[in-house]
């Protein structure tokens, strides 16, 4: 069965690009998630705009993001990212604005520097929140990552959609099942890390 | 520190896959195509035609839709693709369709050539346009033979058609302003592999076409007359980066060689090979080339 | 440390939250603000570790000017106890009370060292206590850790702002009887902020009334008592209540010498002239004044009457 090696090798492309842009998105929205989570009158309509971009129709959005960063791996990180950023941008100002403010004062109070503050009391307090919208990101980009394919970046999507055009049955299903398995894997796993980090904080 | 190894990974991982874009370049042509079988066919025949003549080809197939090939190819990622010249009319350029075959060759040549730098060489005398098609059985029950009589008919018929179908100002809605009429009982969409299925397994009565596939040899379907030529002819042609041209001229004339052989009939009996005969798009690219160098 | 003409300003407010308020406070007293809700104090509190900056004046801690110090090496010299607690929900009591000693750089041993230290001094027993985390102590516990996180560096200076608000009645004097107990066993200056007046009798070596931003009176509970500046103040600590007033005298003050009966119920020299009244509204007669185990003197109802008028003069 060489198809198996070719269904691993889609597969193997589709966990790097959902590997990489998840790190990406991650250290984007790490600082705008302390932004939103601070400030009202930026955070409100931040959330609005990734909200909306999160609506957009991605081929539009791929379409767009050809004209300026062409085919390829990149282009489909880009696009990556930018749709992960509304979830864990949420996710991330959530989970700050949820640890008591009586912590964070004391914490002001005791003698820690605002960088301190935040690292040691407020995003190790909003860490199990946080990590569910990782996991939440993730399912949506190994869904969302599918389109890949249409911008040449390789992906399940190639034989997922290889086989709706062909009209050959096996083929669609040989790349939507692994997409199914990876979402759900990577679902219980996050879950597993969520309950851990849950009991370390909350008990 | 676990975070620390993740991230190094991830930073090895994607420099390894920027690495073989990086190379790719030099001096190959870099030849696209869109995402359905005609185009994988006729993007696979001028690669190879070009192949033959000795130049380095690239392939970046499978690409979504026309705004992304078109947006590829304006960046450079590509160097060329087979487009439509009605497609380029409509939904490139925005202009509003011609009957003239012709003449809306070389409208669209011009304005490409002005706007964004490529050039439309030779069309092939195949025309994919776009249609209606239904089963000989529906078409007898009905009396329905043209596009005039659907649109009155509309209402008693489900419509089954791609995404695009719906939007596309060369589409639908198109055909509602032309023809008025064409509100039909019921609408959905299909992906291109599976309207088919739909109207043989009874689901739909009429599914959007094109002229050119091959299930319509394959399975005796009837495509109805456009009587009021609503539709643009659509030929399709090498479109090319002016740039590429310049550094590989032999282009033009190894494609001009190729393009007037592929016509209506060729153009259906490819489609059948690879759609319903399953066979590869490659093999059948060649299978042409080897045809025609008798 | 001293404040000096502070004046605490919050844009948009009608007045300014503090105003041009001095006071000079001795190393090691233990300093009551009281006053009713809004009336500035714990705002006043908190231009001492700058998370309140206030719009006029100077504050001097140690001598130097509060504005010229790096904020955050200035807080972690002094100790801060909130209402609220604020206890760190994923560290331990011993990660919690470590946290300063920790952000000066303490060895490790030295840290561990002085947390067994604390969780004694707050009378919560190590072993049982150290690996414990905050969600699981009762509220009264967990402020005695907040106490103890708040000395832990040894300052100079501790701020608590109605640290004993949030608990019931039952815990709160328990809680007072061991901050007083904690102050007398160190030296540190303590600024204390309540709305609860018997709270601040019952602790202060010194008292400062404020009400609506300014200070109004400050000196030790009995000049307060016995002398208001005004009706406010009269009214506040309910000053013509007799009764409370001998809960800051002692029998020493008001014993005179010789020998009772030796069968007589006995009273520590110590003892407040308030616990004096418990016992001969139950029927004593004269009690003997122990101190040491020794007798010193005795005590009659005159005496405490003649303390009283004496006061009133």
């Amino acid at each position: 069965m060489h198809h198996l090696r070719e269904v691993g090798f889609y597969a193997g492309e589709h966990v790097v690009l959902v590997a990489v842009s998840l790190l990406i998105a991650s250290a984007i929205a790490l600082p705008l998630g302390v932004v939103t989570a601070r400030n009202r009158r930026i955070g409100a309509p931040m959330l609005g705009l990734l909200g909306a971009i999160y609506t957009i129709p991605s081929l539009a959005v791929l379409a767009l993001l050809v004209q300026y960063v062409g085919l390829g791996f990149w282009t489909a990180i880009v696009m990556l990212v930018i749709y992960a950023q509304f979830v864990l941008v949420r996710n991330i100002a959530t989970g700050i604005r949820s640890v008591p403010a009586a912590q964070v004062e004391a914490a002001a109070g005791l003698g820690m520097t605002p960088l301190q503050r935040l690292i040691k009391v407020e995003l190790r307090q909003a860490f199990p929140i946080m990590l569910g919208g990782v996991r939440i990101a993730t399912v949506a980009l190994i869904a969302i990552a599918t389109l890949a394919a249409y911008v040449n970046a390789g992906g399940l999507g190639v034989m997922i959609f290889g086989g709706l055009e062909q009209d050959y049955v096996p083929k669609t299903i040989a790349g939507s099942v692994p997409a199914m398995l990876l979402a759900l894997i990577a679902d219980a796993l996050f879950r597993l890390w969520e309950r851990r980090a849950t009991r370390s904080v909350y008990g | 520190m676990s975070t620390l190894n993740r991230k190094d990974a991830a930073i090895l991982i994607g420099a390894a896959l920027m690495l073989p874009q990086c190379g790719h370049r030099g001096n190959a042509i870099v030849v696209g195509s869109k995402n359905f079988t005609e185009e994988f066919i006729i993007a696979e025949i001028y690669a190879q035609a070009l192949e033959h003549a000795g130049l380095r080809v690239v392939r970046k197939f499978d690409l979504g839709s026309t705004q992304i090939a078109m947006a590829a190819l304006r960046r450079g990622d590509i160097d060329l693709y087979p487009e439509y010249t009605g497609t380029a009319l409509i939904d490139v350029l925005h202009l509003p369709p011609m009957r003239d075959a012709n003449a809306l060759y070389q409208r669209v040549s011009r304005e490409f050539e002005r706007r964004y730098a490529l050039r439309w060489l030779q069309p092939s005398p195949m025309n994919d346009s776009q249609g209606l098609a239904t089963t000989q059985a529906i078409a007898k029950q009905y009396g329905l033979a043209t596009l005039s009589k659907l649109s009155s008919l509309a209402p008693q018929l489900r419509l089954g058609a791609i995404p695009e179908f719906l939007s596309r100002a060369d589409a639908l809605p198109g055909l509602q302003k032309f023809y008025g009429g064409f509100r039909f009982k019921d609408v959905k969409t299909y992906d291109i592999g599976l309207k088919y299925r739909a109207l043989l397994h009874g689901d739909a009565d009429v599914v959007t076409a094109f002229t050119t596939d091959g299930a319509l040899a394959a399975n005796n379907l009837v495509v109805l007359k456009d009587d009021k030529h609503f539709w643009p002819e659509y030929h399709i042609a090498p479109v090319v980066r002016i740039d590429a041209l310049k550094r590989a001229p032999e282009i033009a004339g190894i494609l001009n060689r190729i393009s007037p052989a592929i016509d209506d009939a060729t153009a259906r009996s490819m489609n059948y090979a690879v759609d319903v005969k399953k066979q590869d798009s490659a093999d059948v690219a060649a299978a042409f080339l080897k045809g025609r160098t008798r | 440390m001293r404040f000096h003409d502070v004046t605490v300003r919050y844009p948009g407010a009608e007045r300014d939250a503090v105003i041009s308020a001095s006071l000079d406070v001795a190393g090691g007293q233990f300093v009551v603000i009281v006053g009713p809700s809004g009336c500035g104090k714990s705002t006043l509190l908190r231009t001492v570790n700058r998370l309140v900056e206030p719009h006029s004046g100077r504050i001097f801690v140690d001598g130097r000017d509060n504005a010229t110090l790096d904020a955050t090496e200035l807080r972690r010299h002094i100790g801060y106890v909130i209402q609220a607690v604020g206890l760190f929900a994923h560290m331990t009591v011993a990660q919690n009370i470590a946290v300063v000693p920790v952000l000066l750089g303490w060895a490790k041993p030295r840290i561990e060292e002085r947390v067994d230290e604390l969780l004694t001094l707050v009378h919560l027993e190590p072993n049982r206590y150290r690996s414990r985390y905050p969600r699981e102590l009762s509220g009264g516990e967990a402020q005695r850790v907040g106490v103890a996180r708040a000395l832990a560096a040894r300052p100079a200076l501790l701020l608590m702002d109605e640290p004993f608000g949030a608990v019931d009645a039952i815990v709160r004097a328990s809680l007072q009887k061991q901050m007083k107990q904690i102050a007398q066993g160190v030296d540190t200056t303590i600024l204390f902020v309540t709305h609860d007046v018997d709270e601040g009798l019952k602790l202060a070596d010194r008292l400062v009334i404020m009400s609506e931003g300014r200070i109004v009176q400050d000196g030790t509970p009995l000049q307060i008592l016995t002398n208001p500046a005004n009706e406010f103040v009269a009214q506040l600590l309910d000053a013509k209540d007799v009764v409370r007033r001998l809960q800051l005298l002692h029998v020493l003050d008001a014993m005179r010498s010789g020998t009772p009966s030796p069968d007589g119920e006995a009273i520590d020299s110590h003892a407040t002239l308030r616990e004096s009244l418990n016992m001969f509204l139950r029927g004593a007669q004269a009690l003997r004044v122990l101190k040491d185990g020794a007798t010193v003197g005795t005590l009659h109802f005159e005496d405490v009457q003649r303390v009283i008028e004496g006061q009133a003069a």
